[in-house]
């Protein structure tokens, strides 16, 4: 990040994308901690390697891509960027993560 | 050592939780005729821009705990969950760890408002994102002691 105003814009994209990330399963990778063994791709069933994590795989996919958007936009437009935009889009999210998460419940 | 590190993400969370408590209660204004002798106002009253660090770092540290840890949960734990039919339990967790990431990502922003000097233009980005910090701590925590008790709380 080349300065305090990409900041903002990473933690906005942020958690728009691991949500875009979680939800359709885009993880980077998957670990299957029964053999301690990382892979790119979802490996089948038969090979008896266990469940997967996505979880890290979200998080790494969604930094990356925040990375990027905050290395790209240009520092003046960043600037411009209402600081409301940030904590709002965050916490629809947080919302959206929540209602989604009510499938647990019922 | 799994129960090493368990002790040690137990014992990082509690100061998490204390450090963003007391944080964001001291984002609130204090009403004019308030007592300032009060537990809960001098609980407030904490210099709060001497957090921001300390609940970043903590919260780093904590979630990196919990990533060792998670691997263990998904062998032992939520095999169990479902074996039992706890799909509520099963569900605070996937909860838990979205909140987690999404609190990660918020961390540069938050750090960035609440660097000094204090810019009035981003009081409300520093309240709200410390309030929604405090959120995702106190989610975390509890449900991270819920599940590690579950055992003895549903027989």
């Amino acid at each position: 990040m080349k300065n305090a105003s990409s900041a903002p814009v990473f933690s906005t994209v942020f958690g728009v994308t691991y949500f875009i990330c979680f939800l359709y399963d885009f993880a980077l990778f998957r670990y299957y901690p029964e053999v301690n063994q990382f892979h790119l791709h979802e490996q089948a069933a038969a090979l008896g390697l266990g469940p997967p994590i996505l979880w890290y795989g979200w998080v790494a996919m969604a930094a990356i891509v925040s990375l990027g958007f905050a290395t790209l936009v240009p520092s003046r437009l960043a600037a411009k960027i209402p600081s409301s935009a940030c904590w709002i889009v965050t916490a629809v999210v947080l919302l959206i993560v929540l209602i989604y998460e009510r499938r647990w419940f019922v | 050592m799994i129960i090493i590190l368990l002790i040690l993400h137990g014992l990082l969370a509690v100061a998490l939780l204390g450090a963003v408590t007391h944080q964001a209660l001291s984002t609130r204004r204090l009403k004019p005729n308030a007592d300032r002798d009060s537990f809960v106002v001098r609980y407030r009253s904490v210099h709060d821009g001497a957090f921001p660090y300390a609940v970043a770092i903590l919260f780093i540290l904590t979630s990196l705990g919990g990533g060792f840890l998670y691997p263990q949960y998904r062998i032992d734990v939520r095999p169990s969950l479902e074996e039992r039919q706890l799909s509520a339990a099963n569900g605070v967790f996937e909860i838990k760890e979205h909140l987690a990431a999404i609190g990660l990502g918020i961390l540069p922003a938050y750090l960035v408002y609440w660097r000094r000097p204090l810019l009035s233009q981003y009081t409300a980005a520093r309240r709200s994102l410390t309030w929604m910090l405090a959120f995702v701590i106190w989610w975390s925590f509890l449900v991270g002691h819920v599940l590690n008790n579950i055992k003895g709380l549903v027989p």
